[in-house]
């Protein structure tokens, strides 16, 4: 069935939503792809310098916030349908089928993959949003341009919903994944150029040796100095 | 047993889908070595000095890390021709400490034969590779060229390259290296290598007090910070090196990425392609061969030891090389008839000896 819906078979997103523990199935694929996400983007955890103890935990927390983000998902896609297209369809077989077109995020982990991440993340990120177009189109019984123009409301909803009424929410689930990483994960993969595992040397002796090497080397002297002057000293 | 065009493809699939599983699994060990999962050791092979290379002869007046290819293993290097190159090497710059005790490929020099869980896998490998057959053996190149991506990604790079730069450091002060002074240092990465050692080249040079220099050799290397970090990078270019043809993959090393870091080095004069005529990439013909192709011609591997010897040579002397790009070394750095004379006096290779590259 993951198969399927990965070559995005509309018969297999009708299917699931009388199938007998079809929701239960999708909620399977949910759970996967949540887990595989989180690992994808572990490298978080990593940086923060997660103890091996935590990091199991923390993937956990990870996942399981991951179905919060389904059931929301699955309420603004329910909602916008209702708002735009005035289609009621049953909330559970909506949940199913947009729960199985969570399945290409299974393989979101692939995006660790170095060098070639960034390529993957944006396949995943395609991929997904056609399997979710697919899914509303089969599940709430519209046409594809209004499929697209749901699962687009119902993501400006998101989008909206995190930024307002799901602020506490959003501080709660970061309160959880800092408590069970058991640090603070206030560093970000941007801050990781200005990471350095060791004190460097102070800034002024730093600026007096660049002095000096620019005079070895016999550069301009209006060049500047490029990089390695901003730090964020972690002491291991 | 296959029932349509799919299915045909499962085992193809199966098999890709299996690389980039591996290939996504090789960050952990440079996000785990951040996160402090396995210590703040450094390993050492204690690979014994031959009498020139890996020995302090007198007062040193600079320092040369040789970082080699994707094909080794430890700290050891394996490749004959490699061996010959540091020889021929450290006989041309007397006054260098020659280093390639490295293994390159690891955050913590631990070599892929010393791992605790699957050592047995890269000994078989490492068996087949040298008593064939070889496609096996081919699982180290794989696994290296991984971390090689590694070195290159922006959301780990900074982490293997500060793990690299404290594995040079720590083998510099092995051989007696003083951060306090102004000695020159050459990081030499050769062909995947070169990655490592520009990216190294970014943190060391916050550590130690005198130049940090990048050699690049054959090298493939994407536009990395490391560049402008350096205090100059030398890039020697075989004209039938093919291998240059993976440059591209790198978008920061084309023209039109006009602020990327490799075209501001360029433009500020940072960096110097060194043409090395008809060599290639590895094996025959290439910057190490160690037998001549034509009568009267010095076998390659003397050719690029006396080209880095003489670059040098220049930067101990404070006069570095900082000619532009695409500046021939016969220009650059002339030959005289002394310097011929050393070129002919290469010794005779037993070249009955396998190459690992």
């Amino acid at each position: 069935m993951i198969w399927q819906a990965l070559c995005l078979n509309p018969t297999v997103y009708a299917g699931i939503q009388s199938a007998p523990g079809g929701l239960g199935f999708a909620v399977a694929v949910v759970l996967l792809a949540g887990f595989s996400e989180a690992v994808g983007q572990s490298l978080v955890l990593f940086l923060n310098r997660v103890r091996p103890a935590r990091f199991g935990l923390a993937l956990l927390i990870a996942t399981l916030s991951h179905i919060a983000g389904y059931v929301i998902w699955t309420l603004t896609i329910w909602v916008a349908a209702g708002l735009l297209f005035g289609v009621h369809a049953p909330l559970l077989a909506v949940a199913s089928a947009v729960g199985l077109a969570y399945a290409p995020q299974i393989f979101s982990f692939f995006i660790l993959t170095p060098y070639f991440g960034n390529a993957f993340s944006v396949l995943l990120s395609l991929w997904s949003m056609l399997a979710v177009v697919m899914a509303v189109r089969i599940g709430v019984g519209l046409q594809t341009w209004q499929a697209v123009l749901v699962a687009s409301l119902g993501w400006l909803l998101l989008q909206v919903m995190q930024r307002t009424i799901g602020l506490p929410l959003l501080h709660i689930q970061r309160w959880m994944a800092a408590r069970a990483a058991g640090v603070t994960l206030d560093l970000r993969p941007r801050d990781v150029l200005r990471l350095r595992r060791h004190r460097a040397r102070t800034w002024y002796t730093q600026l007096e040796s660049w002095h000096r090497r620019r005079g070895f080397i016999g550069l301009p002297p209006e060049q500047t100095p490029v990089g390695g002057q901003t730090h964020v000293h972690r002491t291991p | 047993m296959f029932t349509g065009p799919l299915d045909i493809l499962i085992i193809p699939l199966a098999l890709v889908l299996a690389f980039f599983l591996w290939a996504s699994l090789a960050p952990f060990e440079t996000m785990g070595w951040w996160a402090g999962w396995f210590g703040d050791k450094i390993y050492h092979d204690n690979v014994p000095s031959d009498g020139i290379v890996r020995a302090v002869r007198g007062h040193p007046a600079c320092y040369v890390l040789f970082l080699s290819g994707i094909g080794r293993v430890s700290g050891h290097t394996l490749s004959f021709r490699e061996q010959e190159f540091l020889r021929q090497l450290a006989l041309r710059a007397p006054t260098a400490v020659v280093l390639d005790d490295i293994f390159p490929y690891s955050v913590n020099n631990l070599a892929l034969t010393g791992q605790p869980i699957f050592a047995w896998l890269w000994r078989w490998a490492l068996d087949r590779k040298r008593n064939g057959p070889p496609l096996a053996g081919y699982l180290i190149n794989i696994r290296n060229l991984f971390q090689v991506a590694i070195a290159i990604d922006h959301r780990y790079a900074p982490l293997y390259n500060q793990a690299m730069a404290e594995v040079v450091l720590d083998s510099l002060l092995r051989y007696q290296y003083d951060p306090e002074s102004p000695t020159p240092i050459f990081v030499i990465g050769y062909s995947g290598a070169a990655q490592m050692a520009i990216g190294a080249v970014t943190y060391l040079r916050e550590w130690v007090k005198g130049p940090v220099y990048a050699v690049s050799l054959g090298g493939i290397f994407s536009s990395d910070p490391g560049l402008l970090a350096a205090d100059h990078v030398y890039h020697l270019w075989g004209t039938r090196d093919s291998a240059q043809v993976w440059r591209w993959l790198f978008p920061g090393r084309w023209r039109i990425c006009a602020s990327s870091e490799w075209n501001r080095a360029c433009r500020h004069k940072r960096v110097t392609v060194v043409p090395m005529p008809g060599m290639g990439h590895t094996g025959h013909g290439g910057y190490l061969d160690v037998k001549s192709r034509a009568a009267g011609q010095p076998p390659h591997v003397c050719l690029t030891a006396q080209t880095v010897a003489d670059l040098i040579r220049h930067a101990v002397a404070g006069q570095p090389v900082l000619t532009p790009l695409w500046t021939a070394p016969i220009s650059v750095i002339p030959h005289s008839t002394s310097q011929i004379a050393l070129l002919d006096d290469c010794p005779t290779i037993h070249y009955s000896e396998v190459e690992h590259n």
